[in-house]
């Protein structure tokens, strides 16, 4: 059987069930990795399917506590009797059983299967910001997981147990006005996979859902789309452009990004044409950034957008490093022709003062948040 | 013998697969430590039944994961909750601050009260997600939003549903459902 015969849903369901073939779980990776409108196609189908059964199981728990707060008022005084009540030996067993067939059910989904990018390295950190304390959790978690799965095939080892609901943060900003937008990849999918949904937050503090369009993960940028029919970020046109030519060293810029629940503004200059290992798709920048700001936009002084920030470097070298907008360009020239964007041309903001700049930015650039259970 | 840690681990176990002998159980032991406690704070009996609820709804996400299971006492953790639940509702009615952090609840563990407020927050974030499910699948025409009520809520086999819907086999009954989902998808991510 090859996956890619096979309808999208019953591909996601057998997938989530831990039933599918070997060689097609080695198929379906590679396609993911290589056809990101699938993978985004695909990771859409996971996530409906999987909220759509934890829904049903968290409606029939609901109604069975119901029921038995029902009960407990009809009964008030067997209460203290009925306090010592055990459950025999036997049926203990058989929920233990039960609960670790469970776990090896649960684990062994979709973030199991997708192989870790690991491109982080300890001198270049994402800056995505996390709840605190999830990264020692989730070693511990590993740690645990490990030794559950270890008859399963090693791709398992990178899962992890649900525990809550984590959010990652990050920013993104506008590439058309009807609700395209980027961020960083890192973003939205980190070691542990995709996320199961993304919000966007504008300025006036409404969500919004977005789906993932297409990405490319080594270049760390992810497209993305605000579901919502009609939508639209901001009144008029997109206030910035896109050129494609590198920006020279020494360049001026500003950025916005939602470090915190507040848009932040901060600015530095083009430090050195490459990036981080001499990366020719990115700039070094001197430009004070922090967890939050992945996915910001890099502007300089005529309202162009250079790039994306997606990185800073470790403590001792405060330096940031920024995706330039050529690698969002080839992106968009790869996708499909019924999905073409159109990035707007002239910038509008060109010869505005700084602080008249940013207001007209403002609701094109948003905070993204990625909501998942670890 | 089983020793008592190891019992409350494995009643979590049971309550997180839907068990309903243990989860009567949990809710046995602890309601009454609650309902006494909010009485006192200036609850009612009713309250008592609704925070109760949710706090268990609570209780049975955090169990789905098995670290959890192995550190969780449970009734600190019922109490600590419905606590910071109850906090959470007077602080929207009077929308004056309130001390969110009980310490008293923390003695066993090393949860803080912003840990219980990351759980709370957790849990409406999910219940407005599920919500929205909801009403996407209440859009769905017929058969669609039958038949997925009756596979992922009602938890029928295929096999049901194929006779139940008059389909001649589950796997055309099968072909249905994965085109409802299609449709499901599109209607929730238009929302």
């Amino acid at each position: 059987m090859s996956i890619n015969k096979v309808n999208i849903w019953e591909l996601a369901e057998s997938y989530l069930a831990g039933s599918l073939p070997q060689q097609d779980v080695a198929q379906l990776n590679d396609r993911l990795k290589t056809d990101a409108v699938f993978a985004a196609e695909f990771n859409d189908a996971v996530n409906l399917i999987r909220a759509a059964t934890d829904s049903g199981k968290h409606k029939r728990f609901r109604s069975m506590v119901q029921d038995i707060s029902m009960q407990q008022k009809d009964a008030p005084k067997a209460e203290k009797k009925a306090r010592h009540i055990l459950l025999t030996p036997q049926l203990w067993r058989t929920a233990a059983v039960a609960a670790t067939v469970a776990i090896f059910t649960s684990t062994v989904t979709f973030w199991s299967l997708k192989p870790s990018l690991n491109k982080t390295e300890s001198k270049y950190n994402r800056i995505s910001r996390e709840v605190t304390g999830l990264k020692a959790e989730q070693a511990r978690q590993l740690a645990r997981q490990k030794q559950l799965e270890q008859d399963l095939a090693d791709q398992a080892k990178k899962s992890l147990q649900p525990t809550s609901d984590v959010k990652t943060t990050g920013t993104g900003f506008a590439l058309t006005n009807n609700g395209y937008f980027v961020t960083a990849y890192h973003v939205i999918h980190d070691e542990n996979g995709y996320g199961d949904s993304v919000y966007i937050q504008n300025s006036n503090g409404q969500y919004f859902k977005a789906s993932l369009v297409t990405f490319d993960a080594d270049a760390d940028v992810a497209i993305m789309k605000v579901n919502k029919g009609g939508f639209r970020f901001g009144k008029g046109e997109l206030p910035y452009s896109f050129p494609q030519s590198k920006a020279g060293l020494g360049t001026h810029i500003f950025t916005l990004g939602y470090p915190s629940e507040d848009i932040t503004y901060s600015e530095g200059y083009i430090s050195s044409r490459n990036g981080y290992d001499g990366n020719a798709m990115q700039y070094t920048l001197e430009l004070p950034a922090g967890h939050g700001q992945s996915g910001s936009p890099l502007i300089d002084n005529k309202g162009n957008i250079l790039g994306l920030l997606t990185a800073v470097g470790s403590q001792l070298e405060e330096k940031t490093y920024a995706v330039s907008t050529k690698a969002i360009v080839s992106l968009l020239h790869k996708l499909p022709d019924e999905k073409k964007v159109k990035l707007p041309k002239t910038a509008h903001i060109a010869r505005m003062s700084r602080e008249e700049q940013i207001e007209k930015m403002e609701a094109y650039t948003v905070s993204v948040k990625v909501y998942k259970k670890n | 013998m089983q020793s008592p840690t190891t019992t409350e681990q494995e009643l979590l176990a049971a309550l997180a697969n839907g068990q309903r002998v243990a989860t009567e159980q949990i809710y046995r032991q602890n309601y009454h430590i609650v309902s006494g406690w909010l009485v006192k704070n200036g609850g009612s009996a009713s309250d008592a039944d609704d925070l109760f609820q949710e706090a268990m709804v609570i209780l049975y996400s955090k169990a789905q994961d098995e670290e959890f299971r192995l550190t969780c006492s449970v009734g600190t953790y019922l109490f600590a909750i419905s606590k910071h639940l109850w906090y959470k509702k007077l602080h929207r009615q009077s929308r004056e601050p309130v001390a969110l952090y009980d310490n008293t609840a923390t003695d066993e563990d090393e949860r803080t009260g912003i840990a219980y407020e990351d759980d709370i927050n957790a849990h409406e974030e999910r219940e407005a997600h599920y919500q929205q499910l909801d009403a996407a699948l209440d859009q769905l025409g017929e058969p669609c939003r039958s038949i997925l009520r009756a596979y992922y809520h009602q938890d029928k086999s295929m096999q049901e549903i194929a006779a139940d819907f008059g389909y001649t086999n589950p796997d055309n009954a099968k072909t249905q459902k994965y085109k409802c989902l299609a449709r499901l998808r599109k209607i929730f991510n238009a929302m």
